[in-house]
Order: C-alpha cells, then sequence, then structure tokens
C-alpha cells in the first residue's frame, strides 16, 4: 500500500484512512509505520515538506470522507465482482442473469443458435455489434448472410423424385469422407437428396476472404446443421453462426435482429424478397434454382427442371459467379480509401449505387405493359427499371434508347423500329435485375414471345397479367440454364434466356382465370 | 450430484396390453417414458435400474385405460448450489463459455473467471490467461463450481465459476 504517493482521498481502504490520520496527529518524524516507509529514505527537509504536503492532503480528507467512506464501502460489497456497477443483466440463460445470477424477467432477443436458452438485451446486442463492426473494419470484412434452398443448394424429398430422376442416384457423392468435392448427396436419414448449386464452393471460398457468413435458412435446425456439413465440412466459413426457423424471433419471416452484426454492414442474399420485410435494402435477390422437379412444381412452374433435362447451370457463367462479381464491387466500394470515415459508410447505399450502374443511359418507355387505370410511376417495374439506373418515361422521343411491350401491334413498338431504337419484353429488366448485367437485346426480342408455342403464349400471358396486376407480394423468376439443353418446348424457355414464371401459388390462380385472355385484354383488368 | 433412489409413477396401459407379457410391457412404457427426462426435484432421470413394487390396477372411469401406481429404482443426477464436477466446454463467447456435464448445461460468466482471463476472438475463440499457460477453448475440460441452479419448466440450468483455487483447466484437447 503505497499510502504516501497517494493522497488519502484515493486510498482504499478505510482502515488505511484511520492509521494515516492516527500518524498524522502523532509526531511526523516518529511516525516509522510500514505505510510510510518512502519518508523513511527522505531526509530532513523531505520530510518537512511532506509534513506539510500531508497538512493540506488532511485538509481533503474532512471534506470528502463520506465519499471516501461511500466509496471503500460498496468496494466491499462488490469484491468478488470485478466491476463496480451494479449488474445490467445484458442477458439471460434460463432465467437468471447469466452475470450475477439472480432471476431477471426474462425479456430479450432469443439467440438459440449460439446456445440453448441463451437471449440477450438489446443493449447489449448493441454493444456487441459495434465490438464487431470495429473487428470487421480491423480485418476489411463485412456480413453476408445466406439462404439455403434455391440459393446455394436444391433439396428433394426422395418420395417426389420423379422416375426420370432416377439416374441421380448412381451419381451421387459419398458422405464418408471428403465431401468437399461432391456436388449432389443421397441423406437416407433424413429422407431426402440434396444437389449443391454449381460454383458454390469457389463462391464461399471467395466470399469468405471478404466476408463473415452466416447461414439463414427457413428449414429447421437438423437440417440447417446438415447442410452446413456438406457446404462447410470444416465448419472454417460459418462455424457456429447457423440461424434456422427455430432461432428466428418472428414466424415465417426473417430477420437481421439475431445476426450480431451492424445493418449497415450486412448483405443477405435470398431468393426470395418477401422473407425479409424489413431489410429489402440489404438484399440481393437471387434467381431460384429449380434442380429437381418437385422444386418446379413446389412453385407451380411448368417447365421442366434441370434435372429432368440432364442439364445443369453454368459454372463460370452462372448466377452465383454473377452475384460473387457484385459483392466483390460493393466490398471494395465500401473499404475503398476515400479518407471517409469508415464507421459512416453504409453498404445498402452502396449496393444501391452499384445496381445503378446497370442501366445507366438508358431510357426506357413501356407499351401495353401497365394496367391504363393505375398510375405507371407506381408500377413495381417502373420501380425497378429505375433502380436500376434507367430512366422511365410515358412518350416516346428522340432520346428514348428502349421501348419495353408485350405485343408488336402498338404505335410506341411501331415508332420505336422505324427510329430504330431497341424494342424488348419485360424480360431484359428482369435479367438485368437477376444477372446485374445489360444484357443483349437480341435475346429479348418480341419475336420469341410469338415463336413460342400456344401454351407457352398463355402461360407468358398468364405470368405478364398477373405480374401487371400490381400487388407487393409477387417474385418473379428468369429461367436461365446453359444454352446446350434439349430442344423441348420448355426448354426453348431456358435456352432462349426470357421466359417469366410467376411463382406464387395464389397469384396462379388468378392467373389461370386472365389466362384466357390474350395480352391486350389483361392490360384493362 | 447422483442419487440412487425410488420413485413412484402413475402408469397408464391400454387393455391392448394385457396378457401374459402385461409386467413386461409396463416396464417397457415406464422406461420409455421416463429416462432421459427432467423431474424439477430430482433432477436428470438417467435410468431405470428395477422396479421396486406395481400396485393394483384401478380402470379410469369412462375411459379403458387402467392405471397402475408404478414404484421404481432409478439413478438421477441433480445439481446442486456449490457442487464442483467436471464439464466439456462447448461453446466459447465474449460474456463467458458454455460447458456440459452430461445432460446438463452451464454457463461460466467472464467475470467468474480468474482474473487476467482474457477472451481471444478468432477461428477458435477461447480464453486466456494473461502469461497464456491456461488456454480455455472448445472440448477442453473444465473443473467447475456451480454458484446458481434454475429451474424452468422442464429445463435446468446452471451458472457456474472457475474462480477459485484447484478450478479452472484441467486437461488440453485431447
Amino acid at each position: 500500500m503505497s499510502v504516501a504517493s497517494d493522497s488519502p482521498v484515493h486510498s482504499s481502504s478505510s482502515d488505511d484512512l484511520a492509521a494515516f490520520l492516527e500518524t498524522e496527529l502523532d509526531s511526523d518524524s516518529d511516525s516509522s509505520s510500514e505505510s510510510f516507509p518512502i519518508e523513511q529514505a527522505h531526509d530532513a527537509d523531505a520530510q518537512v515538506s511532506n509534513h506539510r504536503l500531508k497538512r493540506q492532503k488532511l485538509e481533503y480528507p474532512e471534506e470528502e470522507t463520506e465519499n471516501v467512506a461511500s466509496v471503500t464501502f460498496s468496494e466491499e460489497i462488490s469484491e468478488a465482482s470485478s466491476s463496480k456497477v451494479p449488474c445490467e443483466h445484458p442477458g439471460t440463460f434460463g432465467n437468471m442473469c447469466f452475470v450475477c445470477g439472480q432471476k431477471v424477467e426474462v425479456t430479450g432477443v432469443s439467440f438459440g443458435y449460439i446456445h440453448k436458452g441463451f437471449k440477450l438485451q438489446q443493449d447489449e446486442v448493441t454493444r456487441l455489434r459495434d465490438i464487431d463492426m470495429k473487428a470487421l473494419q480491423s480485418q476489411r470484412k463485412l456480413c453476408l448472410v445466406l439462404d439455403l434452398d434455391h440459393t446455394l443448394l436444391n433439396s428433394t424429398v426422395l418420395r417426389d423424385l420423379k422416375p426420370e430422376e432416377e439416374y441421380l442416384k448412381s451419381h451421387t457423392h459419398s458422405l464418408q469422407g471428403d465431401v468437399s468435392g461432391g456436388d449432389i448427396f443421397m441423406l437416407e436419414f433424413m429422407h431426402m437428396m440434396t444437389k449443391l448449386r454449381p460454383f458454390v464452393h469457389s463462391f464461399l471460398k471467395e466470399a469468405s476472404k471478404m466476408f463473415v457468413m452466416y447461414i439463414y435458412t427457413m428449414g429447421d435446425r437438423p437440417y440447417a446443421r446438415q447442410m452446413a456439413k456438406l457446404l462447410d465440412p470444416k465448419g472454417e466459413y460459418f462455424g457456429e453462426r447457423i440461424i434456422s426457423r427455430d432461432d428466428g424471433t418472428v414466424k415465417h419471416q426473417k430477420s437481421l435482429d439475431v445476426v450480431l452484426g451492424q445493418e449497415k454492414a450486412v448483405l443477405i442474399l435470398d431468393d426470395t424478397e418477401n422473407a425479409w420485410p424489413g431489410h429489402k435494402d440489404n438484399l440481393i435477390v437471387i434467381e431460384r434454382y429449380h434442380f429437381f422437379a418437385s422444386s418446379c412444381k413446389q412453385f407451380d412452374h411448368r417447365f421442366q427442371s434441370l434435372s429432368q433435362l440432364k442439364s445443369d447451370e453454368s459454372e463460370p457463367d452462372g448466377v452465383l459467379s454473377a452475384v460473387l462479381k457484385v459483392l466483390k464491387q460493393t466490398h471494395s466500394l465500401f473499404f475503398q480509401d476515400g479518407g471517409e470515415d469508415l464507421s459512416s459508410r453504409d453498404v445498402r447505399s452502396l449496393l444501391k449505387q452499384v445496381r445503378k450502374e446497370i442501366l445507366k443511359g438508358c431510357k426506357i418507355v413501356f407499351s401495353r405493359v401497365f394496367p391504363t387505370k393505375s398510375q405507371a410511376e407506381d408500377h413495381p417495374l417502373w420501380r425497378v427499371a429505375e433502380g436500376l439506373g434507367a430512366t422511365c418515361a410515358t412518350e416516346v422521343d428522340a432520346s428514348v434508347t428502349h421501348v419495353v411491350a408485350m405485343d408488336v401491334g402498338t404505335e410506341k413498338v411501331r415508332r420505336a423500329i422505324r427510329e430504330k431504337k431497341f424494342v424488348v419484353h419485360r424480360g431484359w429488366i428482369d435479367a438485368a435485375n437477376y444477372l446485374w448485367k445489360k444484357q443483349p437485346e437480341e435475346n429479348f426480342g418480341l419475336e420469341q414471345l410469338k415463336k413460342q408455342g400456344t401454351d407457352d403464349v398463355s402461360a407468358a400471358a398468364a405470368a405478364a397479367a398477373s405480374a401487371a396486376a400490381a400487388a407487393s407480394m409477387r417474385t418473379v423468376v428468369v429461367r436461365f440454364a446453359d444454352a446446350d439443353a434439349a430442344a423441348d418446348a420448355a426448354a426453348y424457355h431456358i435456352a432462349t434466356a426470357g421466359f417469366i414464371g410467376v411463382s406464387r401459388r395464389t397469384q396462379r390462380s388468378d392467373a389461370a382465370a386472365a389466362a384466357g385472355s390474350c395480352v391486350n385484354e389483361t392490360n384493362k383488368s | 450430484m447422483f442419487f440412487h433412489m425410488v420413485l413412484e409413477r402413475n402408469m397408464q396401459l391400454h387393455p391392448r396390453f394385457f396378457g401374459r407379457s402385461l409386467r413386461e410391457n409396463l416396464v417397457s412404457k415406464l422406461m420409455k417414458d421416463v429416462e432421459g427426462t427432467i423431474s424439477g426435484r430430482h433432477g436428470f432421470v438417467l435410468a431405470v435400474t428395477g422396479i421396486e413394487s406395481i400396485g393394483k390396477g384401478l380402470i379410469r372411469d369412462g375411459t379403458p385405460f387402467v392405471t397402475f401406481p408404478v414404484k421404481y429404482r432409478c439413478v438421477v443426477f441433480r445439481p446442486f448450489e456449490g457442487e464442483v464436477l467436471e464439464a466439456v466446454v462447448t461453446t466459447v463467447m465474449q460474456h463467458g463459455f458454455f460447458a456440459e456435464a452430461g445432460p446438463l448445461q452451464l454457463f461460466v460468466s467472464n467475470h467468474e473467471m480468474q482474473d487476467g482471463m482474457e477472451y481471444q476472438a478468432g477461428d477458435i475463440p477461447n480464453y486466456t490467461s494473461s502469461d497464456a499457460s491456461v488456454r480455455i477453448q472448445k472440448d477442453c475440460e473444465v473443473l467447475l463450481k456451480i454458484t446458481t441452479v434454475s429451474v424452468v419448466a422442464t429445463e435446468i440450468f446452471c451458472l457456474g465459476s472457475i474462480k477459485g483455487k484447484y478450478l479452472g483447466l484441467l486437461n488440453d484437447r485431447a
């Protein structure tokens, strides 16, 4: 206890203070107690000056005795804990605060994927997010939340396998040993077969250099963990960060509240926009991966799945590699050395920026795409086009570059053809939205729509009908696959990279009702 | 702490199980129902070792089911405050680490560790002492003392501490 060097105010024990006062009142030269070893070494002058100092210091204790006493008293109580403040109960394990053990009311966000029964208070979550942000910045990484089904892989129950898909059973990779080379797996114990999306291993490897990755799936916990073992056998990409539907806070919805990363540094990759009602700005919507026939059936698509066509998405040109490019772009924008403070950058605005580059410089006019009654500017397709960086107008003039139409017969289209403008159907905009790249307009010409059989026209019309009858709860799926697919009617859709499918079962029934009408009539509904 | 004690339970049996093997059916149903469950008062029921007695069966009014009061011997495990036991670390976090001792889940907060233990984030998060002599990470065995026991519905949660003489890391990961 170097009481000599400290003033009495800082003495940490009331006993010491008493001793100090006692020795102080005694003659100073005789105060040879152990608490003043330093003074012993001082010469007489020093001792005199020290004594004077002590006198002055003595004034303080009189005023602040109470403060000192209260500090020491509470210290003695909280001697066991390292902090001197009462416990803030940052979270609970069971119904106890996990710091002090008291029974507290169980509120807070449940982090079941970290451990069962573990909950954290909102303040604590914010604090952890701040710490995480600093750690990420020093590592130059952001957060990436990945969906599983139809995004990174496609699973089917063995019962639902069609006869033409039976050949797959002989191609499955063994679950024993090294799974990192395999793409298709048979999980007998779960009665399922899973196909990983092409390019997924390289995607995860590249993305893990730039992002700390989470899995967030609507499957249950055992399924999520099993898929993580297939995607990440060493546990190096995801670790314990596997969130399943059992860990979500709201049923049938995903939210970033269980992700320990700040919202402005998190990107989400998912095939369903509506699963993330609160975080659409962080979301990159990806095209669905339909490998198995049951997957197509689930979404009421009538085209054949990739397994039935015995083909697969192209690895280097596929969807995942396009998304990887976008992720790289956003990441480099975030960590660009612009002298700007990193904490003020928001990945959401950067994502918008990247998106606006896609159709930059295009001016689009829509013909017979929107219902005449509604406001064109409010239509989702208009909004999507503007989000992609294009400007939209309602009348054709000299500056217009593209006309989006569903039928060649309209005045706008004829004028555009005369003036050598591009005439495309709406798949061109959707393709740009999903592939993050401007597509060649030749692949989306209106002639393509006409070439398809009547079935397909009505399907396309039905799709256009329901898509045009604006409602927010709709996702549009664009089909792309290798151009070497078989020359089948359905395959033709896929090969021409321009088919639009409707994914919602509920809207399908409306569409079926409207399917009888041709394109011209849909816009009057 | 483990106990070997006699517990009682009323088992309901459907008449389809009556006959020569009624007693066997009753015992197997008992084992299926009770082994692996948690009783708030007695803790985890680990294994049924034998049947003490089976009382007279009474038919429940209005149903064909018959209720037998069964006394059985079983091994139970119940944590107590102040008890010291060995546990295996399962998850390490900023706030502390989770460990399990058989069926029991425990949490040791970083306030309940020796001074100088620091959390190290990374691929393998761990707690390291200031002189780097002690490193606690996943799959390590620790000797800890239970500080609080809490029974919530049919779950038992415990908080533990490794702050104390002879507590803390036992072995490194195998």
